[in-house]
């Protein structure tokens, strides 16, 4: 059907005699494609909800409004995913849509300052052997956050998480989906294999459970794994001392007794955590400081001196040594927690 | 093309005896194939030398070990396990443990040269302490509830004591995850074509799945070739689990663990005799098996774990185009 406006708009042309020879009613023409048009335009907004096409004068719609929210809120806000994953659960469309809150942690609410990045190699693999701090995987998220941010590569390191955090519900997929990877020597193997930046943490949960008075000393690293892989994998390993961390989550107490009722390693009394329920879980706003250190070259050595133990325990306690330095520094350097 | 003669198949009526029979029957003209199940499947190839033999039955490795002598068979694939769990543990048990070791002892009577069997990832057992990728070294930690698996991990440590035993056959053991496509059909697709679909609340881990094309060109070339050892057979690449079922189209009940664990608890007992972490459990935790040393084998996959997902529900018209 024509539009009657159209048709009045536009003033009749006499029939133009085209180059064959025959006549061709130009003014026809053109109504019978804007007829078209006008079919396929009607066509095609049926085809879509009215959400799709939502004009700014037109009224909040409740319906789409409601469904998308009920979405959101069916799939816990991860409705949002791409489904593409890497092969260790890392979701880059989960990722985009969390850096600006990364960001906003790294600039604004922990003020990260980061020292020596030129000490990491160019290109992966590399071993990044951190403190850990706190009991959520912040200083993981902000370690990859940074290099991500700094490194010239621009690629996002993987970290590793505790064991308990792995099977915390809610809290897992996450992790997954930002790069956090269950710490294991199988993981970070082909973690390295696949030649990535992989940040490991191997205080483990010795480390997470300091109590507040013995922050920033650091515990026994492991049984020497981390040499160990580093060793065998023949890759450069990187010393990261992160202060500010271990203020984030000041435990007062921790109950081991009422943790085996959760299946928790421990049960940390915090002075948010158990009074102010899961907003315990929000970290203080102290100033970090996340400080990397010279290589630990380590590719002197053959993949034979990985059996040597006596070796791997001194080696294993340089790194610590190491590690250790470099938060003694960034102690020193620092005025106050907070600023 | 290999020096193999005749190629014996027990579990015709199942999906791998079966599918294999078939891809053998059509891509091997020279060889004798002998099929073994309790009783005869419909509509078998003319080629096909079939012996009923009951593996639940006591006497069943004499006779299997007749049949595989008169026949002068080389090689046997081992695939006779249930598909879905029953209600009755104890026949599963009787038919997937006990019938093995009849295998066993039929083969190593009968001097077979080869001995493949069919057994399955689920058998690591979904567990919070395991790595993102389990490689075939790792320690079989079946689930305790799930009995048809906790079956296949007892088969495969009896038959590692076997093969120490008997060094004159060459023993492939093939782990296949999920198996995805448009013919195959058990317990798990059953699950995942129901309009709703229970999954834990909290949860997503990441899933694997391989498509039966795959799955059946490895079994073929450990049947027809000689690839001793253990080899998963997966499909490349990961999804969440949310993703699989949001590309199915499919409606999510999510539920915590204590809810759907007491709601699944009767229905699940009248049909499989296990209680439901046996199954939930490998919806909860990572349970992803490297297949990097069965890509280099039998060659890489042709589809990834996201085609052969999409090759499953389409073929069930449960994409929801949008």
């Amino acid at each position: 059907m024509a539009d009657p406006r159209s048709r009045a708009r536009s003033h009749r042309r006499p029939p133009k005699e085209s180059f064959l020879g025959e006549t061709i009613d130009v003014e026809a023409t053109v109504e019978e494609l804007r007829d078209a048009l006008e079919g396929l335009r009607v066509e095609i907004r049926s085809r879509f909800p009215r959400s799709a096409v939502r004009r700014s004068d037109e009224v909040v719609d409740w319906e789409s409004l409601y469904s998308a929210v009920r979405r959101r809120l069916g799939t816990f806000g991860m409705s949002e995913r791409s489904g593409e994953v890497d092969e260790f659960g890392m979701d880059e469309v989960v990722l985009r849509r969390a850096r600006p809150l990364l960001d906003l942690l790294y600039d604004h609410y922990f003020r990260v300052e980061l020292h020596g990045i030129d000490h990491l190699p160019d290109t992966g693999p590399c071993l990044l052997v951190a403190n850990r701090s706190g009991l959520l995987p912040y200083d993981g998220l902000m370690i990859s956050h940074a290099v991500e941010r700094h490194h010239p590569l621009h690629e996002r390191p993987r970290f590793a998480v505790a064991d308990w955090l792995v099977t915390l519900p809610f809290v897992q997929p996450y992790l997954a989906r930002l790069g956090g990877v269950r710490s294991c020597r199988e993981n970070a193997q082909r973690l390295l294999e696949s030649k990535c930046f992989a940040v490991v943490f191997p205080e483990g949960v010795k480390g997470a459970a300091k109590v507040f008075r013995d922050r920033y000393q650091l515990q026994r690293f492991g049984r020497g794994g981390v040499v160990r892989l580093a060793i065998e994998m023949g890759v450069p390993l990187v010393p990261v001392g992160v202060v500010g961390g271990e203020e984030v989550h000041p435990i007062l107490f921790k109950s081991t007794t009422a943790a085996r009722l959760f299946g928790l390693p421990f049960l940390p009394i915090t002075p948010t955590f158990p009074l102010m329920g899961p907003l315990g879980a929000l970290p203080l706003p102290s100033k970090w400081v996340i400080r990397l250190g010279e290589p630990v070259a380590l590719d002197y050595l053959d993949a034979e001196a990985s059996s040597d133990e006596l070796l791997i325990a001194r080696l294993n306690e340089n790194v610590r040594t190491d590690i250790q330095v470099l938060i003694d520094r960034g102690l020193r350097d620092r005025e106050s927690v907070w600023s | 093309m290999s020096d193999v003669g005749a190629i014996a198949v027990t579990g015709l009526g199942g999906f791998i005896g079966r599918s294999i029979v078939d891809r053998l029957v059509a891509d091997s003209p020279g060889l004798r194939i002998v099929g073994i199940d309790h009783r005869r499947p419909f509509r078998l190839d003319e080629r096909v030398r079939f012996h009923a033999v009951d593996l639940t039955d006591p006497t069943a490795d004499v006779r299997l070990a007749e049949v595989l002598h008169k026949e002068r068979v080389d090689v046997l694939l081992h695939a006779a396990f249930r598909s879905a769990p029953r209600a009755n543990l104890d026949l599963d048990h009787e038919l997937e443990t006990i019938g093995s070791i009849h295998v066993m002892n039929a083969c190593a009577a009968a001097k077979i040269h080869r001995l493949v069997v069919a057994s399955t990832t689920m058998a690591y057992g979904p567990w919070p302490d395991n790595p993102n990728f389990l490689s075939e070294s790792h320690p079989l930690r079946a689930h305790p509830d799930a009995h048809n698996v906790c079956n296949r991990a007892q088969m495969e440590a009896l038959l590692g004591d076997w093969k120490v035993r008997h060094p004159d056959t060459e023993v492939t053991v093939l782990r296949t995850c999920w198996i995805a496509g448009p013919v195959h059909q058990d317990a798990v697709s059953r699950y995942f074509a129901r309009p709703v679909v229970p999954t834990l609340m909290g949860y997503d881990p990441l899933m694997q799945f391989v498509h039966e094309e795959d799955c059946l060109a490895a079994f073929e070339r450990a049947v027809l070739e000689s690839h001793p050892g253990i080899f998963n057979v997966v499909g490349s690449g990961v999804l969440p689990l949310s993703t699989l079922l949001r590309q199915a189209g499919k409606r999510i009940l999510a539920l915590p663990s204590p809810i759907l664990y007491r709601m699944a608890y009767y229905p699940s007992q009248g049909q499989t005799g296990d209680s439901p972490a046996g199954f939930y459990d490998y919806l909860r935790y990572l349970w992803v098996a490297d297949g990097r040393r069965g890509f280099d084998v039998f060659g890489e996959p042709l589809y990834t774990t996201r085609e052969a997902w999409m090759s499953f529900i389409s073929e069930r018209r449960m994409r929801r185009y949008r």
